[in-house]
């Protein structure tokens, strides 16, 4: 316990710290050093300064249910899809062999990359920041329910068989929730490629959203306002994270890892 | 007969030879064990007899019936039969509560009854308090324990059992072995039992079979002449049991030297 403690602690320490080294060398105490240009970087309390204004005119509130709609939609549905076509596939064999070069070279471009075409497929409004997000996800999920089925373990396989166990009790009792373990195990990794997706659909073009608001306030040399964003993504991150966390250790917590460290 | 295998010869891609023209035959209640040195199929034969090699890789020429009934003569929910793996093979995301109402499950019992049958045969083993854990949480020996219940619950006939106890470590396997034939003497069953440790066949089995090395063959065919109940600790230093010992292990050693110097 008292370790936990001491840890948390020092990490706090450590978070204040940096804040308070940034505020000194921004012009920040009265100290009067400026060692980098306030256009470059600027000054914790003066971006932190910006919240009032950013949330009294509705902006921040909108800003952040946009990006969090498009990134829990596209994280959602590239899940659904993902692992729907993992399975379709993995089932129908023969299929699959055809199939991956096109999905493996789909992969591997920069899913972001993408994104120019999407806006005029989807528009400007949140459906072209969700087909991104979608996109970036679909991928993580759909090769993790791939692995899945491919590493279903043949001695429960046999275990159900020999009981006399139908293919329905097989999905049911041994692949299903094989499948699940390795989406979950990568459900951190898609909800940030989700917010990532979200938010770089937004730079790309978008009307609403903390990405557009961002790549606003930088095209105006807005430093502090970029920084205020920036801040607030990071914070929505870890949350986001965090939450993902929880719920994976939950629904895997028969497993010996997820029940262990941080 | 519960198990019958005639001329029995299993090849891995139509060249490795695992098993060689094997006929044996184990009657209904009867404890069979099988003894033979590492990779002369016994693994390979269990997994023929309950119908789980993959045939795409896997030739099994001869004839195996359950109750008489061949492989496309019978399903795998009439053979009734019951398989105690090495690993074993519990499903790590359910508690050993879910895991033993496994084959209850399958064969579609109602909740209230699998529920009451598992939890009066996890008390029998010794797991009461653990009903909730995850296999993960649990040592080996319950894991093993557990992996036994599960199998027993839904009462199959026959019982194929791979090195059970192998991965366990000495006095655990005794304690096992113990309750295991406890289990046995109160309600007979077919169980045909892998070993590579001659004492254990000894001391559970009423015949032991010895195979040779790859491709295995059966080699001898033993009686255990000693009564039941047995006392699976006091068996051990009896002079009966030794004699025992030694006699079989006349066959058994040739195909261990033979086995060693063929890998080597
Ligand atoms: N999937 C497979 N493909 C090819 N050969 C195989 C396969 N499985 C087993 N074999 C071969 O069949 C032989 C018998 O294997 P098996 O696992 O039945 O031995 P075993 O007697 O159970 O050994 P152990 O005591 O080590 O468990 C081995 O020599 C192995 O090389
Ligand atoms: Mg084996």
């Amino acid at each position: 316990m008292s370790r936990t403690w001491s840890l948390a602690l020092r990490r706090t320490a450590l978070i204040v710290a940096i804040f308070v080294l940034w505020e000194a060398v921004t012009g920040g105490f009265g100290l009067g050093i400026v060692l980098v240009s306030p256009a470059i970087l600027a000054r914790p309390s003066s971006a932190l300064g910006e919240l009032g204004p950013y949330a009294q005119s509705g902006l921040l509130w909108r800003d952040l249910s946009t990006t969090l709609t498009e990134a829990m939609v596209g994280l959602v549905l590239g899940i659904i899809g993902g692992a729907a076509l993992g399975l379709g596939l993995a089932y129908l064999r023969g299929t699959s062999e055809v199939v991956e070069p096109v999905l493996v070279s789909l992969n591997s471009l920069p899913r972001i990359a993408v994104a120019p075409i999407l806006l005029p497929l989807f528009g400007l409004g949140i459906a072209s920041k969700i087909a991104l997000s979608f996109f970036t996800v679909f991928f993580v999920v759909f090769f993790n329910t791939y692995l899945g089925i491919r590493s279903v373990d043949p001695e429960l396989v046999k275990a159900v068989q020999v009981m006399g166990g139908s293919r329905a009790h097989l999905a049911r009792f041994v692949v299903l929730p094989s499948v699940f373990s390795w989406i979950f195990a990568a459900l951190r990794t898609s909800v940030s490629f989700a917010l990532t997706g979200a938010v770089v659909g937004e730079f790309v073009g978008a009307s609403a959203g903390l990405g557009y608001r961002l790549n606003i306030a930088a095209g105006l040399l807005d430093t502090k306002r970029v920084y205020l964003i920036l801040l607030i993504l990071m914070v929505f991150a870890v949350t986001l994270v965090e939450i993902a966390k929880r719920v994976e250790a939950r629904l895997l917590r028969w497993r010996p890892s997820a029940t262990l460290g941080t | 007969m519960s198990v019958s295998c005639d001329r029995v010869t299993i090849r891995f891609r139509a060249s490795v030879e695992a098993v060689s023209d094997v006929s044996l035959d184990v009657a209904r209640g009867e404890f069979v064990a099988i003894v033979g040195p590492s990779g002369c199929g016994k693994s390979t034969l269990l997994n023929a007899i309950a119908d789980l090699l993959d045939p795409a890789i896997c030739e099994v020429t001869g004839r195996i019936e359950i109750d008489g009934a061949g492989r496309r003569e019978r399903t795998r929910r009439d053979a009734n039969l019951g398989y105690v793996f090495q690993r074993d093979a519990l499903l790590p995301w359910q508690t050993l509560l879910e895991n033993t109402q496994l084959g209850l499950a399958i064969r579609g019992i109602g909740k209230e009854r699998r529920l009451a049958r598992a939890r009066e045969l996890i008390a029998m083993a010794g797991l009461a308090g653990f009903e909730h854990y995850y296999p993960h949480q649990v040592s080996g020996g319950m894991r093993q324990r557990a992996s036994l219940v599960r199998t027993l619950a839904y009462e199959p006939q026959t019982i194929l059992m791979d090195e059970p106890f192998g991965a366990l470590d000495a006095q655990n396997r005794m304690v096992l072995q113990a309750e295991l034939l406890k289990i046995w003497q109160e309600t007979p069953r077919t169980i045909l039992f892998v070993t590579h440790d001659l004492a254990e066949a000894i001391v559970l089995a009423q015949r032991v079979i010895v195979m040779s090395r790859r491709p295995g063959r059966v080699k001898a065919v033993h009686a255990i002449d000693l009564p039941y109940p047995r006392d699976a600790f006091a068996l051990r230093g009896s002079a009966e049991f030794a004699r025992l010992e030694t006699t079989i292990w006349q066959a058994l050693r040739d195909e261990f030297r033979l086995a060693t110097e063929t890998n080597a």
